[in-house]
């Protein structure tokens, strides 16, 4: 099925944009609704999620080193059983896929190109993750690796750009109206956590597989980290506001101004953003393009790839009416989804193939 | 086309398509040459084919009728002025021949030391005259030859054969020489610090300029021919133990299924054996300089040399390969480094700046600061087009002149630069149809495409530049990134015979990123780059690095 092999450094790098990506564009202000001034404390919170999926994920892994949650899931379940779960997988990570790219887009048409029609912004992107899927993971691990340090350098001067314009008591009061605001805060980034399941079809293909764990654990606590520095700037920036813009980290980059000659520096933001979605959308594009070739059985993924691309462009139009319904179903739908998906289904197998084992191992 | 074809059909199919041809005006013409020719001439490539392999390539035996073998040659030789047939005696007895090619064969020397001392007659034959020939000829290299196939090689590669009456073989006599340029400073390849010697067309003297500078008996070079009609000699130069054998297999392998009609310049080889030939970017780097081969070679890669061009070809290569000049081993370390990040910048500038100032000035207006928009709206205030359509015919403009400047006579050549700065650089802006910036945009892009040291990946980023251009005047910096996005991938997904082509840089290796990232001093170069399969290392001992403490117990 798939021949290339990658790091687990590679799998790392795949994964970071696969999360940050998009949980720095609207998140922080869905958190700052419910933490208000806590929403720096929400990430922490929710990457325990994270740690969990990847511990899941890696142990189901151990039970079935070569197979991917659809092969293994036919294993556990039996076959009938089995198909339906893995049917279920696939549907998830094309309807995911659908919505990143609805999100980006959206985003993309929303800031900078008004009068473009979203089909063709859509369209686009998809056309290169298709061309990136196409050439197989080891190009999108290389692929990762080559835009990875851009973005992590961009996050970077980001942050430094804008240290005139920290108001630094903006952060208090801290646990001012208890524990509540930030766990319920936790639960829209925790959404996007339980997406750590994705390194179940990322392990079956490491050069160095008892790696894998670590540098998964080593992503969550980076992904982490970043999440909560992101946070940190918007609060330090905007305050009270934040809640009340959509995007965040776009109306922050507005207060970037160096030397009284870089200034609106957000089209470069996006710019480098773009990356990020990029490889966010290619990996769960990935995802979805080997799941499904596993669940019919094929014996290459590659001919599934662009009609895999057409279903993701249409479910980026069927699965929201608008704007609007995007916010309600990240904040009403998604989490609870992603993590019966990720995180429950997961876990009730990784229980399964345990008694299984243990079973096994009784009667001989 | 037209007429390159017509010698290829038979005579009435000739008249026929010239009644056509007549007949239909121009714009028909090419289609219907096509739709005529397109089975006959399959039927008469194939024959045509096989009977050039029966006359080229003649297995024969010599026989042991001296007459029949002459006369074998003359007919091979028929009608070719340059081929020489001179009979003589054999002391005074036997008659014989010695065929050569007249300009290639040594013929002061042939006088010599083989015409005057065979002509003497000699009264006693003490010994056979084949062994005569072999142990008391004055020549370096004399070989018998068993078939005619054999003599016409060394004939045509300046070695004149002798043939005589009683002798079913013929001698072939190490007397090839001809006219050959010296060894020159390599032109495309120039620089401040480092040897001043270039290959040569002449492969031996390419071959003996590696080997004086590797002397080790590990340095192999193994030879073949390609070509039906042109016999053009190849050899493949590797270091025995640093190379990954399976490379060399492989190179060999893909040279072997080379079938053509001749080998003109190792582009030709290039083409032939590169993995991906529906890319822009060359993954083959060429080079006529001795001295980039050489450290290439002790890399554990190879070096494949053309007969007849002085460009060698170096495999496997990554992106970053293209990247580097020689000149930064031969500078200080700190110069090699930061000369390297300018070539790095300036080849993203060389790719990007026009794309980005159309996406800014179309798009993004905002991250312009205001007093520079405002001199900019003001500059291009009588431009007529939009900022897109400047950019592309500057920048169309802009590769024209550069090409005609390339295969101009110098005397011309000045004239074209003058012409083209008057037209690019102040007509056009005073006539108000391109912006003052837009040429400066244009120039800047212009100078740093020269940065790149090798012309050929100049010429992929060229290329590249115009599609990002289209894209930043539809999506601005959107596009851009969609641009760079797409050759990344294309990058990602390229290989050089089995090297990833943004090796040490992804996938990451970090002992390679100290000949990449930065230039390390030589001292701290301790291991060669890891190619493929399995590889030698080391390849200097460690602590190498100077101190004035580390000079031994002179005062």
């Amino acid at each position: 099925m798939e021949k290339g092999k990658i790091s687990s450094l590679q799998m790392a790098i795949m994964m970071y944009p696969a999360i940050v990506a998009t949980a720095i564009l609207g998140v922080p202000s869905i958190t700052a609704k419910y933490a208000k001034t806590d929403l720096w404390l929400s990430p922490i919170l929710a990457s325990f999620l994270g740690y969990a999926t990847v511990y899941i994920a890696y142990k189901l892994h151990k039970h079935y080193p070569k197979e991917t949650v659809i092969q293994f899931s036919e294993h556990i379940m039996g076959r009938f059983a089995g198909k339906i779960l893995g049917f279920l997988f696939c549907f998830f990570y094309i309807q995911v896929a659908g919505l990143i790219v609805r999100e980006y887009a959206e985003f993309v048409v929303d800031s900078f190109l008004v009068n473009t029609p979203i089909s063709v912004i859509m369209g686009s992107i998809i056309f290169l993750c298709a061309l990136t899927v196409y050439g197989g993971l080891e190009v999108l691990g290389r692929a990762a690796q080559v835009f990875f340090p851009i973005f992590i350098l961009a996050i970077f001067f980001f942050s430094i750009f804008l240290g005139p314009d920290f108001e630094w008591k903006n952060i208090f009061p801290i646990l001012g109206n208890g524990v509540m605001p930030p766990i319920k805060g936790g639960i829209v980034p925790g959404g996007w956590f339980t997406e750590f399941f994705l390194i179940s079809f990322l392990l079956p293909f490491l050069a160095d597989q008892k790696k894998g764990m670590k540098y998964g654990m080593m992503t969550v606590f980076v992904v982490t980290m970043t999440l909560v520095l992101i946070n940190l700037i918007v609060l330090f920036v905007l305050g009270p506001a934040t809640s009340f813009k959509v995007y965040p980290l776009m109306s922050v980059a507005r207060y970037i101004s160096l030397a009284d000659f870089f200034e609106h520096l957000e089209s470069f933001i996006m710019a480098v953003w773009i990356v990020g979605a990029f490889i966010k959308l290619s990996v769960f594009y990935y995802a979805a393009a080997l799941s499904t070739a596993q669940w019919l059985n094929l014996s290459n993924y590659r001919p599934i790839v662009w009609p895999i691309g057409i279903l993701i462009l249409e479910f980026s139009f069927w699965s929201l009416p608008n704007t609007m319904g995007l916010e309600r179903y990240l904040v009403g739908t998604f989490p609870l989804f992603a993590l019966l998906i990720q995180t429950i289904i997961p876990l009730f197998l990784l229980m399964m193939a345990s008694i299984r084992k243990r079973k096994r191992q009784a009667s001989q | 086309m037209l007429l390159y074809k017509l010698p290829l059909m038979k005579n009435y199919r000739k008249r026929e398509l010239i009644a056509t041809c007549k007949k239909n005006g121009g714009s028909n013409l090419i289609r219907n040459i096509n739709k005529l020719l397109r089975k006959p001439k399959q039927k008469n490539n194939d024959i045509q084919a096989e009977q050039e392999r029966q006359d080229v390539k003649p297995v024969d035996f010599l026989s042991n009728h001296f007459d029949h073998n002459v006369e074998a040659f003359r007919m091979v030789y028929d009608r070719c002025s340059d081929v020489v047939f001179r009979p003589f005696l054999l002391f005074g007895k036997k008659r014989a021949t010695i065929i050569y090619i007249e300009g290639i064969t040594n013929v002061e020397g042939m006088e010599e030391f083989v015409l005057s001392p065979l002509i003497k007659e000699t009264a006693s034959e003490t010994q056979p005259l084949n062994e005569f020939l072999e142990n008391k000829l004055p020549i370096s290299k004399v070989k018998r030859m068993h078939t005619i196939a054999e003599c016409i090689e060394s004939i045509s590669s300046g070695n004149p054969i002798l043939l005589y009456e009683g002798e079913s073989a013929g001698f072939s006599l190490g007397l090839a020489k001809w006219e050959k340029r010296g060894i020159e400073e390599p032109i495309a390849e120039v620089g401040i610090r480092g040897p001043r010697e270039g290959f040569n067309e002449s492969l031996e003297v390419s071959t003996s300029q590696l080997r004086r500078i590797i002397k080790s008996p590990a340095l192999k070079i193994q030879s073949m021919k390609i070509g039906s009609y042109t016999q053009t000699t190849v050899a493949i130069a590797y270091i025995d133990g640093l190379v990954d054998p399976t490379l060399i297999e492989e190179i060999t392998n893909r040279l072997k299924r080379i079938e053509i009609d001749g080998i003109l310049e190792s582009e030709y080889i290039e083409e032939m054996i590169e993995d991906n030939p529906y890319s822009p970017f060359p993954q083959i780097l060429s080079t006529e300089r001795p001295d980039t081969a050489c450290s290439s070679l002790l890399e554990g890669r190879a070096v494949i040399l053309v007969e007849g061009t002085p460009f060698s070809l170096i495999a496997p290569i990554s992106l970053f390969s293209l990247l580097q000049s020689h000149e930064d081993y031969y500078q200080r370390f700190m110069v090699g480094t930061l000369i390297r990040w300018l070539r790095y910048s300036f080849l993203s500038i060389s790719l990007l700046l026009p794309s980005f100032y159309v996406a800014i000035l179309t798009f993004h207006q905002e991250a312009i600061p205001t007093a520079l928009l405002l001199s900019v709206s003001a500059s291009r205030d009588a431009v007529p087009f939009p900022a897109v359509v400047e950019a592309l015919l500057m920048e169309i403009m802009f590769e024209a002149l550069r090409e005609a400047g390339v295969r101009l006579p110098k005397q011309i050549g000045s004239a074209v630069s003058i012409v083209g700065a008057l037209v690019i650089g102040q007509a056009a802006v005073q006539a108000g149809l391109v912006s003052a910036p837009m040429v400066i945009v244009v120039a800047i892009t212009g100078i740093s495409s020269f940065m790149i040291p090798r012309y050929i990946a100049g010429i992929a980023i060229r290329i590249l530049r115009f599609p990002i251009m289209l894209l930043a005047g539809t999506l601005g910096l959107l596009g851009i990134m969609m641009g760079i996005i797409s050759i990344v991938i294309h990058l990602c997904g390229l290989r050089s015979f089995g090297v990833p082509y943004l090796q040490p840089l992804a996938p990451l290796k970090g002992r390679e990123l100290k000949d990449v990232l930065w230039r390390s001093p030589l001292w701290k170069m301790d291991t060669r780059p890891h190619l493929t399969g399995e590889f030698n290392r080391y390849r200097q001992s460690p602590d190498l690095a100077p101190s004035s403490k580390k000079g031994g117990d002179t005062q």
